[in-house]
């Protein structure tokens, strides 16, 4: 198996050099993250990858879950991973003090995620939704249910998980219909079906907190009347005994990707036994489950460039290692072969490999830094960060994942047929970043949400806060002549952007809401790419301030020199791809809506 | 009891070596420096002895520059209680055994860890020159310890096809191999106590002087290219061997 999966030098300079990450600690919440702590930390991340993640990565994916008598059992590492998560302090720690947690800015937690998630992406998931679901309660919920639940989730003896989907309701979550019945004191007695659960039941915890979406009885339809709940497998008596709660494992999936994490269909409530507790207030539970899933959506693409990370490391090992034909100038077949890296085309796969891990990862940092942003200030600088981190949490969610998807591919593809073969983990990666684009929030969804709620949201506030922010680093960038190039390019591209949005919002104006939105995931790649750019464009900056004023030399030469290098390769490959995508988005020709005379569909 | 842990800065075992100058210097650009393996199973056995609930203090140190300071606070994130940096560039051997010898003079340490070699120059002479000039006991290669009182110790050494049960009285120089103890891994919150725990940076003592100097590294020579030789050709495997010396 490829032996890197991450460069740890790529996470200190976007995170230290181009973000600032480090700023966080001028802030007293966040005030122990300095540099030093920063890369310390994520060198115990690695080292904690080493041991507990990346080695059982394959045999995770060999060995799946299977329900058996009524019990998931799953890989034999998830425990001691799990033990050594809790006691490396990582479950909690981007929770406050006060409840045991390490008050870590998340631009330094999405960093050590990612080291984690390219040693093994499925078997992050158990601790990474025990994270989320900790957060909804210390957020939302009662004092007394913080106490009862959240140090054994931090400790890694309870699962977390987030109960939404039900069989007719997955984008829709409006056609919820699990309800909850008010037995008094706070409790209600629930009722319904979820399917899909991730780590919904398994045999290396004692306990699983399930926080599900449900309609309390007489709730109003729609989603404004949709409650959250906090519901454990096993209901905890005053004596600290566990009674069974009534929530039985139906079926466990089996699926492409992401083989370790057992995803469940849950009955609640089969024998009428199953015991809720309301988080926060009655109808409010979609709001509440959309903080957990913004987080959630960040670490998809936060996930998703892990992946490819992981894949472009082992291609690039492959493609240096790896002799075949010869140069296109110099065919003698008396001479040896050439290693595949040499060939052009190989070249353009690796560097479109790079690009959409290091720019999709800047992209992910970049939204982490905003959101500390939102827990530190106050007034109309928050409502800034906020209104960022809204426009750019569909973005950061699909660009990675979708883009990933095409990274992988084309790691796959540096190996020829070995690539498709077991015996080299690029198809592996291939099958497990299928589910990026699917999971929290379809493509499709994301792209609505996009264009039509965030981009019109408070008269397009957003945007204008996101275009300053670009032009901020742009006008950077205008300080090395070589740059300039890319900063006209990224100029015009914002252009085009603004114009293929006015033109949008001007079907909208007119009322047709399924013909503005009907191209939105195309809208959403161009958006996606122009962030990307964006990203690349401030890292160069960043890299050619670092070669002018710090003389690199040796592997660290080469390494600012490739950054600038990846940048024009994104600048010349991928941004001249938007042509298309504005061009169909200003055409008004009507080909996919729905019409009584169908002709394809 | 006060133990002390030498920890040597060497570049990580996966680091591609390369050299610059006129080949008498590492390149350090993109190389990621940690604790020396063999010296970390001492710092992982020192924190050992305070798990089984003795009293103990572990000191960390090392000889060299401001750049081993991460370093030495990382040994402070796994669980040392405080570190040293004497600062003098850690040239040879005898250097450095000198340099840790004077500082810990007068300070009452009944165990010095350090590891069996570093893995860079795997020289595996300061733990034999320091434990000399101190006039202590020495145990090298130890794969076990346990202490059987205040005064004394048994260890296990690694020898040919097994090990030697010895007992030593302290105050001991150890130098340790795999097998003493598992390394760990800094927590989280170790990281953030470390950084609050005292590094002093002590000045070498002047008296010391060099003995050696490098000249020159060098690459061991690049391996051949294989040779395959088709499975019913005996013959030809023959001259090849004959003409290589081989047989
Ligand atoms: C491995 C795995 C783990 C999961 N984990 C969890 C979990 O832990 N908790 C949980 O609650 N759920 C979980 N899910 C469920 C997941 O969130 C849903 O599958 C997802 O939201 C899509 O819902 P669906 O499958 O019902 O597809 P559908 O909603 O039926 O969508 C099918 C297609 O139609 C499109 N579509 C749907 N509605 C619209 C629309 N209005 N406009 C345009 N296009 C539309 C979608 O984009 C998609 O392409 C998991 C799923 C999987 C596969």
């Amino acid at each position: 198996m490829a032996s890197k999966y991450v460069s740890l030098q790529n996470l200190k300079f976007t995170l230290n050099r181009v973000h600032q990450a480090h700023e966080m600690s001028h802030y007293e919440y966040f005030k122990d993250y300095d540099e030093d702590a920063i890369n310390m930390m994520i060198d115990a991340a690695k080292q904690f990858s080493d041991t507990y993640l990346f080695p059982f990565y394959e045999d995770m994916d060999r060995n799946e879950p299977e329900l058996e008598d009524g019990v998931v059992k799953v890989h034999h590492s998830v425990k001691p991973l799990l033990e050594a998560m809790a006691e490396g302090g990582y479950i909690g720690a981007g929770a406050p003090a006060e409840y045991g947690g390490m008050q870590m800015p998340s631009a330094l937690s999405v960093a050590l995620g990612f080291i984690m998630s390219a040693a093994n992406n499925g078997a992050m998931g158990f601790s990474g939704l025990t994270a989320g679901a900790a957060n909804l309660i210390l957020t939302f919920a009662k004092e007394e249910y913080k106490e009862k639940y959240i140090p054994n989730m931090f400790a890694g003896k309870w699962q977390g998980t987030m109960v939404l989907t039900e069989p007719q309701a997955g984008s829709s979550l409006s056609d919820i219909t699990t309800t909850a019945k008010p037995i008094g004191d706070g409790k209600y007695r629930l009722t319904g079906q979820k399917i899909f659960i991730s780590g919904g039941d398994y045999d290396a915890v004692e306990n699983i907190i399930h926080l599900v979406l449900a309609r309390v009885e007489g709730a109003p339809k729609g989603t404004k009347g949709i409650s959250l709940f906090i519901v454990p497998k096993y209901r905890i008596e005053e004596n600290g005994d566990f009674t069974f709660n009534d929530v039985t494992p139906a079926g466990i999936y089996h699926k492409l990707g992401q083989k370790g994490t057992p995803a469940m269909h849950l009955m609640f409530g089969e024998n009428d036994d199953c015991e809720g507790y309301l988080v926060g207030e009655e109808n409010k539970g979609l709001s509440y489950m959309f903080q957990l899933m913004n987080e959630a959506r960040i670490l998809v693409g936060l996930g998703g460039c892990a992946i490819a990370s992981a894949a472009y490391y082992a291609s690039l090992e492959y493609a240096n290692e790896r002799p075949q034909g010869r140069r296109l100038n110099d065919k003698d077949p008396d001479q040896p072969q050439t290693l595949i890296v040499n060939h052009p085309d190989v070249k353009r796969m690796l560097l479109l490999q790079k690009s959409i891990v290091e720019g999709g990862f800047s992209l992910v940092a970049e939204c982490a830094k905003y959101w500390d942003y939102t827990r530190v200030l106050e007034g109309e600088e928050k409502e800034k960060y906020e209104l960022l981190l809204e426009i750019l949490t569909p973005v950061v969610k699909t660009y990675p994942s979708e883009m990933g998807i095409v990274s992988v591919s084309n790691g796959l593809q540096v190996l020829g047929g070995s690539g498709f073969c077991k015996d080299f983990p690029l198809e592996n990666y291939y099958r497990d970043i299928r589910i990026y684009p699917l999971y929290e929030g379809t493509t499709g969804i994301q792209s609505m949400d996009l264009l039509g709620r965030k981009v019109t949201m408070k008269q397009g506030k957003a945007v204008k806060y996101l275009f300053a922010e670009v032009n901020k680093d742009i006008e950077a960038a205008k300080t090395y002549p070589e740059l300039s190039k890319y900063v006209k390019i990224l100029e015009e591209k914002l252009q085009v952007l603004q114009s293929v949005t006015m033109k949008l919002i001007g079907i909208a104006m007119k009322g047709n809401i399924e013909l503005f939105l009907s191209d939105a995931n195309l809208y959403m790649e161009f958006f996606g790419t122009i962030a990307v750019a964006w990203q690349w464009l401030k890292q160069a900056t960043t890299a050619k301030q670092i070669l002018l004023t710090e003389n690199p030399q040796g592997e660290d030469l080469k390494f600012y020199e490739s950054k600038i290098h990846t940048m024009k390769f994104f600048f010349a490959y991928e941004v001249p791809k938007t042509l298309g995508l504005a061009q169909r988005l200003m055409d008004d020709e009507v080909l996919t809506i729905a019409t009584e005379r169908e002709v394809a569909v | 009891m006060k133990i002390l842990v030498c920890i040597s800065h060497v570049p990580d075992t996966t680091t591609k070596i390369k050299f610059e100058g006129n080949g008498d210097t590492l390149d350090k650009s993109g190389v990621t420096f940690v604790i020396n393996p063999y010296c970390e199973y001492g710092l992982s056995r020192a924190i050992g002895f305070r798990e089984e609930g003795k009293n103990v203090s572990i000191t960390a140190l090392s000889v060299g520059g401001p750049e081993v300071e991460p370093t030495l606070r990382k040994a402070l994130a796994i669980g040392a209680d405080d570190a040293v940096r004497i600062s003098a560039h850690p040239n040879d051997s005898a250097l450095v055994a000198r340099q840790i010898y004077n500082y810990v003079e007068g300070k009452e340490f009944s165990v010095i860890f350090t590891g069996k070699e570093s893995i860079d120059f795997n020289g595996s002479m300061v733990p034999g020159m320091l434990a000399e000039y101190l006039g202590w006991s020495f145990v090298s290669f130890a794969t076990h310890m346990e202490m059987t009182g205040e005064e004394s110790a048994v260890l296990h050494r690694e020898v040919d096809g097994g090990y030697e049960v010895v007992e030593a009285r302290l105050p001991i120089v150890v130098s340790c191999q795999k097998g003493i103890s598992e390394w760990r891994i800094p927590n989280m919150r170790g990281i953030m106590a470390a950084r609050k725990k005292p590094l002093a940076v002590v000045s070498p003592s002047e008296e010391v002087a060099d003995t050696l100097s490098t000249i020159k590294f060098d690459y061991p020579p690049a391996k051949e290219a294989c040779t395959y030789i088709e499975p019913d050709n005996a013959a030809r495997l023959v001259d090849e061997l004959v003409s290589k010396g081989l047989i």
